[in-house]
C-alpha cells in the first residue's frame, strides 16, 4: 500500500566553485499505490537525484515528497533501490550480497531461499557462490535487480536497470519486471533513457525537461498488459512521444543557447 | 606452486651468501658456522632468554601502535579539523628519527620495559595513522548509500559496508609496523637493555663476533618468516579471495 506524491520538488546543489546549481526546478508528480511510472529526460538533467530524494537519501532544498501522504524518513515504508550503477559488496559472494537487506529480519533458510529464488528471476540460478568480480558487468546489475526485488518492498525505484545488457535479455528482464509488479501489486519508478522502454513498461511516463527540471508532460499508455513487443498501438504511442520528446529537448537547446 | 618459487628464491640467497663468504672470508662469515652458532645458542637457552624480552616488548609496543595510530587516522578521516591538526603532527612523527623517541623514552622511564615499548608505540604509529586515514578516505561513498538506500542500521553500514574496506588497509599497517617496531625495539635494546637479541647484537659487536651477529641476526629473520607466513600470509588470502583468480582486472 505505497503513493508517492512529489510537490513542487527543487533540489540546488553546490557547483565546485561554489555557485549553486538548481537541479530540479518544481518537479511534482503522483505515483498511486500500484502504478508503473516512468520517468524519461536527457542525460544529467535529475533523473537520479529525484530518486535518490524519493528513497530518503537526501532531502529536498524545497517541496515535499510524500509515501502514503507522509514525509519519507529513515523507517519509511520498504524501498527496494536498483542504482544506476550495480554496488554491489565486492568481498561478499552474490547470495550474500542479495541477502544484505534481509539478514537482520529473516532465518538463514529464509534468507537463503529468497537469494536463490530471486537471483534465479534475474536469470542467475547457480551463482550464489560468485564474486561480483567474477561476473560480467550485466550480471552484476541482474544481481543489484534481485536485491531489491529479494526485500519484497512496496515501492520499487529503478534507474536505468536494463540499459547494460544486449536487446534479448533486456526483453525478457522487462517481460519479468512487469510479470512480478503485476503479481504484488508494487508500486514502480523507473528511469530510462528508451521512449520504447518506457511505453513498453508503464502506465504514465513522466517527460523531463533539462535542468532546473520539472515535469513538462505526463503522458498516459493505456494498453492492456502483457504487453507485446511489435505491437502497433505501442508503436504508434511510441513515435509520438519521440517527436514531442524531441521537441521538448531542441526547444531547450536552443534557449541554452 | 608458490611455495616452489618461494624455496627456490630462499636457495638462490643462500648460495649468494655462500658465494660472498668464500669471496671475502674475512668479512662474511659463511652459511655453515653461522647456523651452527645459532643452534649453539638455541641448544644453550640463550636464544629464547634474549628472544622473550624482545617479542614482549614488540608485542605490547606494536599493540600500543596500532590503538594509538588507528585513533588517530580514524579522527584525520572523519574530522576535517582534525585532519588540519593532526597531519603536520604526524609528519613529525614521521621524520624524527627513531631513536630519538629511544633516547628520550629511556632517560624518561629508565631502563624498563616501559621505556623500550613507549618508545616503539611513539615511533610506528604514524605510519599506522597515515594508512587508516587513507583507508577512511577511500571509503565508498556509494556504498554507504546503498546501505542506507536499504535501511541498514548505523551498526550493519560500519560492520558490514565499511569495516571491510577499511581491513586491507589495517592489515598492510599492521605487516608495516610490525617491521618497524622490531627495529626499534633492537635499536632500544642496544642503547639501554639489560637484555633481548639487540642488546645481544651489541654485546657481540663489542667483541667483535661476526658470527654471532649473524647468528642473531639469522634468528631474527627466521622468527618474521615464521609470524609472515602463519599469520599474515593466510588472513591476506582469506582477505583477498573475492578478487577472483585473474591477477589484475584492468577492464571496468
Ligand atoms: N551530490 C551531488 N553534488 C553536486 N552535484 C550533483 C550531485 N548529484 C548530482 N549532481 C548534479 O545534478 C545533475 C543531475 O544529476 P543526475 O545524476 O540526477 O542526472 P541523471 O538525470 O540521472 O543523468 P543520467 O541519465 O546521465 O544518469 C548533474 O548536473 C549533476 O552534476
Ligand atoms: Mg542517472
Amino acid at each position: 500500500m505505497s503513493s508517492i506524491s512529489l510537490r513542487g520538488v527543487s533540489k540546488t546543489f553546490p557547483r565546485p566553485d561554489g555557485t549553486a546549481l538548481d537541479v530540479l526546478g518544481g518537479v511534482s508528480f503522483e505515483a498511486p499505490d500500484g502504478s508503473f511510472s516512468a520517468i524519461l529526460g536527457p542525460s544529467g538533467c535529475g533523473k537520479s537525484t529525484i530518486l535518490g530524494l524519493i528513497a530518503g537519501l537526501d532531502h529536498p532544498t524545497s517541496g515535499a515528497i510524500l509515501v502514503d501522504g507522509r514525509p519519507v524518513t529513515g523507517a519509511a515504508p520498504r524501498i527496494g533501490l536498483v542504482f544506476q550503477r550495480p554496488r554491489l559488496l565486492q568481498w561478499r559472494r552474490l547470495g550474500d550480497n542479495v541477502m544484505l537487506p534481509i539478514e537482520r529480519e529473516y532465518s538463514r533458510d529464509e534468507r537463503e531461499s529468497r537469494a536463490r529464488r530471486y537471483l534465479a528471476l534475474v536469470g542467475l540460478e547457480g551463482y550464489e557462490d560468485y564474486y561480483p568480480a567474477q561476473l560480467s558487468g550485466g550480471m552484476q546489475q541482474r544481481a543489484a535487480i534481485a536485491r531489491a526485488l529479494a526485500i519484497e518492498p512496496d515501492i520499487l525505484l529503478m534507474d536505468e536497470p536494463f540499459s547494460g545488457l544486449d536487446e534479448m535479455t533486456a526483453r525478457r528482464m522487462r517481460e519479468e519486471l512487469v510479470r512480478v509488479w503485476r503479481e504484488t501489486g508494487k508500486t514502480i519508478v523507473f528511469v530510462t533513457h528508451s521512449i520504447g522502454e518506457a511505453v513498453f513498461l508503464s502506465q504514465q511516463v513522466l517527460m523531463i525537461c533539462a535542468k532546473p527540471a520539472a515535469v513538462r508532460r505526463t503522458a498516459s499508455i493505456d494498453l492492456a498488459y502483457p504487453r507485446a513487443y511489435g505491437d502497433p498501438a505501442m508503436f504508434e504511442i511510441e513515435t509520438g512521444l519521440t517527436r514531442e520528446f524531441l521537441a521538448m529537448t531542441e526547444k531547450r537547446t536552443v534557449s541554452d543557447g | 606452486m608458490s611455495w616452489l618459487h618461494r624455496s627456490a628464491a630462499a636457495l638462490v640467497l643462500l648460495a649468494l651468501w655462500l658465494v660472498l663468504a668464500l669471496l671475502l672470508p674475512n668479512f662474511v662469515p659463511g652459511p655453515v658456522p653461522v647456523i651452527g652458532t645459532m643452534w649453539g645458542n638455541i641448544v644453550s637457552g640463550e636464544a629464547l632468554e634474549h628472544l622473550v624480552p624482545t617479542l614482549v616488548r614488540v608485542g605490547f609496543g606494536l599493540s600500543l601502535t596500532m590503538v594509538l595510530g588507528t585513533l588517530i587516522g580514524a579522527v584525520m578521516g572523519l574530522s576535517r579539523v582534525g585532519e588540519l591538526y593532526l597531519d603536520s603532527f604526524v609528519m613529525v612523527g614521521l621524520t624524527v628519527p627513531a631513536i630519538v623517541y629511544g633516547i628520550i623514552c629511556v632517560i624518561w622511564l629508565g631502563v624498563t620495559d616501559a621505556a623500550a615499548v613507549a618508545a616503539i608505540g611513539l615511533a610506528a604509529f604514524p605510519a599506522v595513522a597515515i594508512s587508516v586515514w587513507k583507508g577512511i578516505k577511500g571509503i565508498d561513498a556509494e556504498l554507504v548509500a546503498m546501505g542506507r538506500a536499504f535501511r541498514l542500521s548505523r551498526r550493519e553500514i560500519v560492520q558490514k559496508v565499511i569495516f571491510p574496506q577499511l581491513l586491507p588497509h589495517m592489515l598492510a599497517a599492521l605487516r608495516y609496523a610490525l617491521g618497524i617496531c622490531w627495529k626499534i625495539c633492537t635499536t632500544v635494546e642496544l642503547i639501554g637493555m639489560p637484555n633481548g637479541v639487540g642488546y645481544q647484537l651489541n654485546f657481540w659487536f663489542g667483541l667483535f663476533s661476526m658470527e654471532q651477529v649473524f647468528a642473531w641476526t639469522l634468528l631474527f629473520l627466521l622468527v618474521m618468516f615464521a609470524i609472515e607466513y602463519a599469520a599474515f600470509k593466510p588472513i591476506e588470502r582469506h582477505m583477498t579471495r573475492w578478487r577472483g583468480d585473474a591477477p589484475l582486472r584492468l577492464a571496468v
